[in-house]
């Protein structure tokens, strides 16, 4: 059968996106002679790796066909108690930051648990479990950010490998990991199952449950880890930390191909919809336009994204 | 002059044509029947012919008017498709006349009183025992389906009824009050579209036929004209040995042994339900939608919870209520539900048969992308499921080439029990055929097969012994071969006390 160029482009929503990524950068680098800078590049990779560990946990489980609206306030809550471990009680900085791993995590298996055992819809949970996790941290600290944070671990958050910030190193890390675990572990195929057909999967004999809360549990560690490494780029643990992480990592899936009805699309699109984002929103700073505009650009693109999307999808089904 | 005329129609897809110099021609006061196997190209022209799609060439006709100049003809058609397309939250009422302006109930506010008035009409006429009031979610299945019907026909203009499979998910006696609602819309004067792969309901209800094969016409005439093997052959372009019987032969080097043995099993819609399962043979369960049959396989794989009873399989206790145990431990159900319990839509046929050979296919550096193409690549060969390459979403096959590929998929897991629930709903002769051939080798071998069916030829081509089942509990286990039909369909309808053969 032949099949159009375009037709293979939109029926692969991975390379699809990686080409809009392509020509939004080359387009950033003809518009802008600073964009290429290394110190530019830097900012753009830094930014991007703070909010591409989340878009990652919250990528795979939008495939599931779950969401997790409080991650970005696990993330801030990570910090924060990182802050009160490593400042109030002066316990050394590696122990504290794993003791906030872990109770990312825990807040994740939390989710998971309450939505599996419970049969509820993820999206109503989330939004009463951000309230009480973020509700936590403005009752720890008052509001007031922690200061004095360590300054040995503070090169997670601010150095640089060869020029290529460390938080962008781990992110690619978490990445590479993510994008095994989804392609090519059997693990990864149950996710897809699940989101794409829970009760099939069910029948395949898959876990379903189990499945579900792991990936609540991932997430809920990778939002942990942007925070703590927000606290170490900062210097110091503020309540603000993941404030907004919460609806761009969704955009970002979005853009990048994840379906929010869950069964397709993988991490590293999702990424390649952070980057998008990120990169424009670079290119509005650098254009010296107000950064009040970031908010209606990046709406803009999901809102382009998804239609494309749509109508693409309109083309593929007539296809077939 | 016929009433609806399609000339020379062609339909054009990027890469396929779909459909290519198709006539049909459909009179007043007949039942035409629209035959074809999966993907010959019925769904397209039915599109055509109620105006959701247009032609690529060709004209189509409806009441001497040029539809490509009259679009507004289409309105005198009204379709019926196969799945239920009810909103399953409002009354039946509501179902009925909705959009409201389409049938006189338009206007600012909706005057309730009237409409559920009018909407007992319409439920008397079509002998729907569910009430005006009803939430469409808590009626039957058939009072569903008529009430599709139903709602196609408060289109006032309607002259020409399409109905895609309307009997696929009823029992007999149920079809008789689509049949009797068909046969009321033909004598007053109405054209009616049916399209069944139930050959005895297409030559009991049609008057003249078309058959379509690879998107073209390849025959029309008087249903009275013609055989079930000839439209069989129309259909499939070759000859079937339609009354082959495909009951599994007993391999004298396979030892007797009872691979399934169930006592006593009670659950949410049937109770106390015992039999026992033998290596070798295929075991029928007969019954009524609702008799329970279905729950008593789901429960037994374990996706619905037991209140009372047991399961033995090979000697040893079989765990219950837990479907990762179940397909480990070599027991599948195959559901009735392809759409909902069966298919992984959005995924390749690669990934959907993959995933049960996960074992196989992985590596030390994960699922070997190499290995996966190849043990998928021999089941599609070995259960010839039809698909243009394996990366293809399985959503874009037809039924049956999705039923293939979900017993191929269940195959590979090597089983000792296969619970097949309805395995050929919506399956053209052809493929069913396949179905049951495929049945039988795997009970040659050793498996142990259950096949749970509402068409009882199937389970007595196939079956070795049949069970009937009524309204959840066993009326009978009789052998295949010797009982005579009666005698079954009396175990179903509860009217016949146990009467073991």
């Amino acid at each position: 059968m032949q099949r159009n160029p375009l037709a293979s482009l939109v029926a692969n929503p991975l390379a699809g996106v990686f080409v809009a990524l392509l020509i939004i950068f080359g387009i950033s680098a003809l518009l802008s002679p600073y964009f290429l800078t290394s110190y530019n590049m830097s900012v753009i990779a830094r930014s991007l790796a703070f909010v591409g560990l989340v878009t990652i946990g919250q990528s795979m489980l939008l495939i599931l066909g779950e969401l997790d609206l409080s991650l970005g306030v696990i993330g801030g809550l990570c910090g924060i108690i990182s802050g009160i471990l490593m400042v109030n009680y002066g316990i050394n900085p590696v122990v504290a930051l794993g003791l906030a791993l872990a109770m990312g995590a825990a807040l994740g298996f939390i989710n998971g648990i309450l939505v599996t055992k419970l049969r509820l819809h993820s999206l109503v949970l989330t939004i009463g479990t951000a309230g009480i996790y973020g509700g936590v941290t403005l009752v720890l600290t008052k509001g007031v950010a922690i200061t004095g944070i360590p300054a040995e671990i503070q090169f997670l958050g601010r150095g640089a490998v060869y020029g290529i910030p460390v938080p962008f190193i781990i992110m690619l890390v978490v990445l590479a990991i993510g994008t095994f675990i989804t392609l090519k572990t059997p693990f990864g195929r149950y996710m897809y199952a699940v989101g794409n057909n829970t009760q099939a999967a069910k029948m395949l004999g898959i876990k379903v449950d189990r499945v579900r809360v792991a990936i609540f549990t991932l997430a809920g560690l990778l939002a942990a880890l942007a925070g703590l490494l927000m606290v170490a780029r900062l210097g110091t643990a503020q309540p603000s930390i993941g404030d907004t992480w919460v609806l761009p990592p969704i955009a970002a899936s979005v853009i990048g191909g994840v379906a929010t009805t869950g069964g397709v699309g993988t991490p590293l699109g999702a990424i390649f919809g952070a980057a998008i984002i990120a990169i424009i929103e670079n290119i509005i700073v650098l254009f010296g336009v107000s950064p009040y505009w970031q908010g209606v650009v990046s709406g803009a693109i999901v809102v382009l994204a998804i239609s494309f999307d749509a109508i693409s999808r309109r083309y593929i089904r007539r296809e077939g | 002059m016929a009433f609806l005329e399609v000339h020379k129609v062609g339909r054009d897809f990027p890469g396929v044509t779909a459909l290519d110099d198709v006539d049909l021609s459909l009179e007043l006061g007949r039942v035409h029947i629209l035959a074809g196997e999966n993907g010959a190209g019925k769904s397209t022209l039915v599109k055509l012919l109620t105006g959701a799609d247009h032609p690529s060439r060709g004209t189509i006709t409806i009441d001497g008017r040029d539809t490509a100049q009259h679009p507004d003809v289409f309105n005198l058609v009204a379709y019926v498709p196969q799945e239920l397309n009810l909103f399953p939250h409002l009354s039946v009422a509501e179902n009925l006349f909705i959009p409201y302006d389409r049938s006189d109930f338009g206007g600012l506010t909706i005057d309730h009183g009237a409409i559920r008035k009018a909407a007992q009409d319409y439920l008397d006429r079509f002998a729907i025992s569910a009430r005006p009031t009803d939430l469409v979610r808590n009626i039957s299945v058939s009072d569903q389906q008529l009430l599709q019907i139903a709602r196609a026909s408060t289109n006032k203009h309607m002259k020409v009824l399409i109905l895609d499979e309307p009997t696929s998910s009823l029992t007999r006696t149920e079809v008789d009050r689509v049949f009797k609602v068909i046969s009321g819309f033909r004598d007053r004067e109405h054209a009616i579209v049916f399209i069944s792969h139930k050959m005895d309901e297409v030559f009991e209800i049609g008057d003249d036929y078309t058959v379509l094969r690879n998107g073209r016409k390849v025959e029309a005439g008087r249903m009275a004209e013609t055989s079930e093997a000839g439209l069989i052959r129309a259909m499939s372009g070759a000859e079937l040995e339609l009354e082959q019987n495909f009951r599994p032969v007993k391999q004298p080097e396979l030892p007797e042994e009872t691979i399934l043995d169930v006592k006593g099993l009670s659950g949410e819609r049937f109770e106390d339900v015992s039999f026992t399962l033998k290596r070798g043979e295929i075991l029928g369960f007969a019954g009524l939608v609702g008799a329970g049959r279905s729950e008593v396989m789901q429960t037994m794989f374990g996706f619905l919870k037991p209140k009372a009873g047991s399961v033995t399989v090979k000697g040893a206790p079989w765990k219950l209520g837990d479907t990762s145990h179940s397909v480990r431990n070599g027991m599948l159900y195959l559901s009735e539900e392809r759409k909902h319990h069966g298919i992984l839509p959005m995924l390749s046929v690669r990934e959907n048969i993959g995933i049960s050979i996960l074992d196989e296919t992985l590596s030390k550096f994960g699922i070997s992308a190499a290995r996966e193409r190849s043990k998928v690549l021999e089941i599609i060969k070995a259960y010839d499921i039809k698909t243009p390459d394996m990366e293809k979403k399985i959503m874009f096959l037809s039924g049956g080439n999705q039923q293939k590929a979900i017993i191929g998929r269940a195959m590979a897991t090597r089983p000792k029990v296969l619970i097949f629930d309805e395995p050929t709903k919506g399956i053209d002769v052809r493929t069913k055929a396949e179905i049951y051939k495929i049945m039988k080798t795997l009970a040659e071998e050793g498996v142990g097969i259950i096949l749970v069916s509402s068409e009882m030829d199937e389970l007595r081509k196939c079956s070795s012994r049949i069970i009937t089942m009524h309204t959840g509990k066993i009326t009978g286990d009789f052998d295949a071969e010797t009982t005579a039909n009666e005698t079954l369909v009396g175990a179903i309808f509860g009217t016949e006390t146990k009467n073991a053969a």
